[in-house]
C-alpha cells in the first residue's frame, strides 16, 4: 500500500517534468510544421482570390499543366536509373569492402563518404567545370583526339546522363557504407557451414547474402526513392530544367513558380501536395512488395 | 594448393584494383578543382587543359574575399552561416534530446498523442509546407532575419526518434538508483544520459550542421532583401552566375565552401563512418 502511494506521487512528479521536457519541441513542431501543413491543405482546396472552397479544381488545374506532368515523368526516369544502378553497384562494392580488412579498406571507406558532405550546388559546379563546353577537361580531351566537343548540358541524352551520373557519384559512398553494414552483419559461420555442405558462390549469394541483407536493400531503396523525388539543386544548376523541360523536376517546377506571378500559389500548393502523395505512394508500394515477398518466404 | 593460392592472390589484386578505381573516381572532381583555384580566367579553360597552373596566383582568393558583388560578401556570409549552423546544432540538441528523453523514459498522460505528433513530421516532405511556411514567416515578421533560418528547424521529428531509440537502449538500473536517491528527472537526464550519448551526438550534430551549411532553397526564399546575412550556398549560387566569365573565381568559392564540412568531417570521421551502421538514415 505504501509502495503504491509512493509510486503515484512519483508518477505525478514525472508527469510534470515530462511535460516540461517535451513542451519546447512540441510547441515548435506545432507552430512551424503542423500549422503550415493545415494551412497548405486548406489552401489547396480554396480559390486564391476569393478564398472559397472549390473542391479539387486546383489539383485538376495543376495536372493540366504540361510542364508539371512532364516533370513527373522525368523524375520517374531518373528514379528508375539511379535506383537500379545504385543498388547493384553499392551491393557489389560492399562485398569488396567486406574483404578489405586492413588500413587501405578503412581509408577507402572514409574517402568514398566525402561527396556526401557537399551540397548539390557545390557538386554541380565541380562537374560543370569538368564538362564545360568552352574549354573544360572533356572538351580538351575530345579536341586532342580530333573530335568535336559535345555540349553536355544541352544535347540529348547527355543532360540525363550527366544528372544521373552526378547523383550516383554523390550518393555512392553513403549507400555503399549502408550496404557494407548489412554485409558485415551476416555471421561468417553461415558461409562456412554452406561451404562445408558444398554450396557454390551463386548458392551462397542467393541463399545467404541476399536474404541476410534484405533490410538494407529496403532501407537503400526507400532512401533513394525519397531522395531522388526531392531532386532540385542538380537540375537547377546543371541544366536549369532544360533542354525544353526535359530535365525539369517537380520540386524545381514548384521553386520556379515562386517568381512567376502568373501562377497563383494555391495551385502550386496543390502540386506540392501531389508530390508528397507520390512519395508516400511509392514508399507504400515498396513496403507492400517486400511484405508479399515475406509471406512467400513463410 | 598452389592454384588455390594464386587464385586468392588474383582475387586480392582485383579487390585492390576496384577500390583504387573507385577512390580515384570519387576524388577526381575535387582534385581537379584544387589547382584551378590558382589559375587565372584565361588559363582555366585553355586548350589543352593542364593540371598545374603555369603562373600560380592568389588573385581568385583576393577577389572573393575583398570584392563584394550585388551586395553579397562571401566572407561575411561564411561567418553568418557558421554562426547559424553551430547555433542550430546547439538548439536542436537542447530541444530534441530533452524531448526524446521524456518519450523514452517517462510515462505520462498524453504520450500516445504527443509521440505520433512528433513522429508524423518525419513523413511530411518540406516542399508541401514550403509555401505556407513562408507565408507564416511573413506574418511573424521573421523574414530577412537570422531567426528565419534557425527557428523552423529547431524541433526535428527524426532527431527525436533517433535519440529516443538510443535512450531506450540504456539500462534503467542506474537511473532508478539515482531517482531513489532523490535525483530529479532533469538531473538524471543532464548528468547520466547526456554524458553517455557522445557517439549519437556526433552523428546527429554533424548531420544537423551539414543540413544548415548546405541549405539553399529555404534561405533563398526567405532571405531575399537583407543580403548581409545571406547564407553561403545562396552566395555561391549567385556568384556562379555573376562570375560566369571568370570561372576560376567560382571554383575558388566552391573550394572554400567545401573546406568547412571537410575539416569537420576529418575531426569526426571515425565516429561518423562507424555510426552509419546504427543510424541507417542520414
Amino acid at each position: 500500500m505504501v509502495g503504491k502511494v509512493k509510486k503515484r506521487s512519483f508518477r505525478y512528479r514525472d508527469e510534470k517534468s515530462a511535460y516540461f521536457m517535451i513542451m519546447p519541441a512540441v510547441l515548435v513542431i506545432v507552430i512551424f510544421q503542423v500549422v503550415p501543413l493545415v494551412m497548405a491543405i486548406l489552401r489547396a482546396f480554396q480559390d486564391y482570390n476569393t478564398g472559397e472552397f472549390v473542391g479539387f479544381r486546383n489539383f485538376v488545374y495543376v495536372l493540366r499543366q504540361e510542364v508539371f506532368v512532364k516533370s513527373f515523368t522525368n523524375i520517374l526516369i531518373f528514379l528508375v536509373f539511379i535506383m537500379v544502378i545504385m543498388v547493384v553497384i553499392t551491393f557489389l562494392f560492399a562485398q569488396v569492402l567486406k574483404r578489405m580488412k586492413n588500413k587501405f579498406g578503412s581509408a577507402t571507406k572514409i574517402i568514398i563518404y566525402l561527396p556526401t558532405l557537399f551540397s548539390g550546388i557545390l557538386v554541380s559546379i565541380m562537374f560543370l567545370f569538368i564538362f564545360n563546353y568552352g574549354g573544360g577537361l572533356i572538351t580538351s580531351i575530345l579536341l586532342g583526339l580530333d573530335k568535336d566537343p559535345i555540349p553536355f548540358t544541352i544535347m540529348m541524352p547527355w543532360p540525363y546522363i550527366l544528372i544521373i551520373g552526378i547523383s550516383i557519384w554523390g550518393g555512392f559512398g553513403y549507400h555503399s557504407l549502408v550496404m557494407y553494414a548489412g554485409a558485415i552483419g551476416i555471421p561468417e559461420s553461415y558461409y562456412e557451414a554452406a561451404m562445408l555442405d558444398g554450396a557454390n558462390a551463386f548458392h551462397r549469394l542467393w541463399y545467404i547474402t541476399l536474404p541476410g541483407m534484405k533490410n538494407y536493400f529496403i532501407l537503400t531503396i526507400i532512401n533513394l526513392a525519397s531522395g531522388t523525388l526531392m531532386m532540385f539543386e542538380l537540375p537547377m544548376m546543371v541544366t536549369g530544367g532544360g533542354p525544353v523541360n526535359k530535365t525539369m523536376t517537380p520540386i524545381l517546377y514548384i521553386y520556379n513558380t515562386f517568381n512567376d506571378f502568373t501562377v497563383d500559389s494555391n495551385i502550386v500548393i496543390a502540386g506540392a501536395i501531389l508530390v508528397a502523395i507520390l512519395i508516400c505512394a511509392i514508399n507504400v508500394v515498396i513496403f507492400r512488395i517486400i511484405r508479399s515477398e515475406k509471406s512467400m518466404d513463410d | 594448393m598452389t592454384s588455390y593460392k594464386t587464385k586468392k592472390i588474383v582475387n586480392k589484386i582485383i579487390d585492390y584494383f576496384i577500390c583504387i578505381v573507385i577512390v580515384a573516381v570519387i576524388l577526381f572532381p575535387f582534385i581537379w578543382m584544387l589547382p584551378a583555384t590558382m589559375k587565372d580566367k584565361k588559363e582555366i579553360f585553355a586548350i589543352p587543359n593542364t593540371f598545374f597552373p603555369k603562373n600560380p596566383t592568389f588573385g581568385n582568393f583576393k577577389t572573393i574575399f575583398t570584392i563584394p558583388f550585388n551586395g553579397f560578401n562571401f566572407l561575411r556570409s561564411m561567418g553568418y552561416t557558421l554562426l547559424t549552423s553551430s547555433v542550430a546544432v546547439v538548439l536542436n540538441f537542447s530541444f530534441n534530446m530533452t524531448a526524446a528523453y521524456a518519450f523514452a523514459r517517462i510515462d505520462f498522460r498524453g504520450k500516445r498523442f504527443f509521440w505520433p505528433l512528433c513522429l508524423s513530421t518525419m513523413f511530411v516532405p518540406g516542399i508541401t509546407i514550403l509555401m505556407t511556411s513562408i507565408r507564416l514567416m511573413h506574418l511573424m515578421h521573421l523574414v530577412n532575419t537570422l531567426w528565419v533560418v534557425l527557428l523552423p528547424g529547431i524541433a526535428n521529428g527524426y532527431m527525436i526518434f533517433f535519440f529516443r531509440q538510443f535512450f531506450l537502449s540504456i539500462p534503467s538500473s542506474l537511473e532508478e538508483a539515482a531517482i531513489l536517491d532523490g535525483c530529479s528527472r532533469l538531473k538524471v537526464y543532464l548528468y547520466i544520459f547526456i554524458p553517455m550519448s557522445s557517439a549519437p551526438m556526433v552523428i546527429q550534430g554533424m548531420g544537423c550542421f551539414m543540413a544548415n551549411w548546405n541549405s539553399f532553397m529555404w534561405p533563398s526564399l526567405t532571405i531575399t532583401s537583407n543580403t548581409e546575412i545571406a547564407q553561403v550556398m545562396q552566395v555561391v549560387k549567385t556568384l556562379s552566375a555573376y562570375y560566369k566569365n571568370n570561372y576560376s573565381v567560382v571554383i575558388t568559392a566552391v573550394f572554400i565552401a567545401a573546406l568547412v564540412p571537410i575539416s569537420l568531417f576529418s575531426v569526426f570521421q571515425k565516429k561518423i563512418i562507424g555510426g552509419i551502421a546504427i543510424s541507417g538514415l542520414k
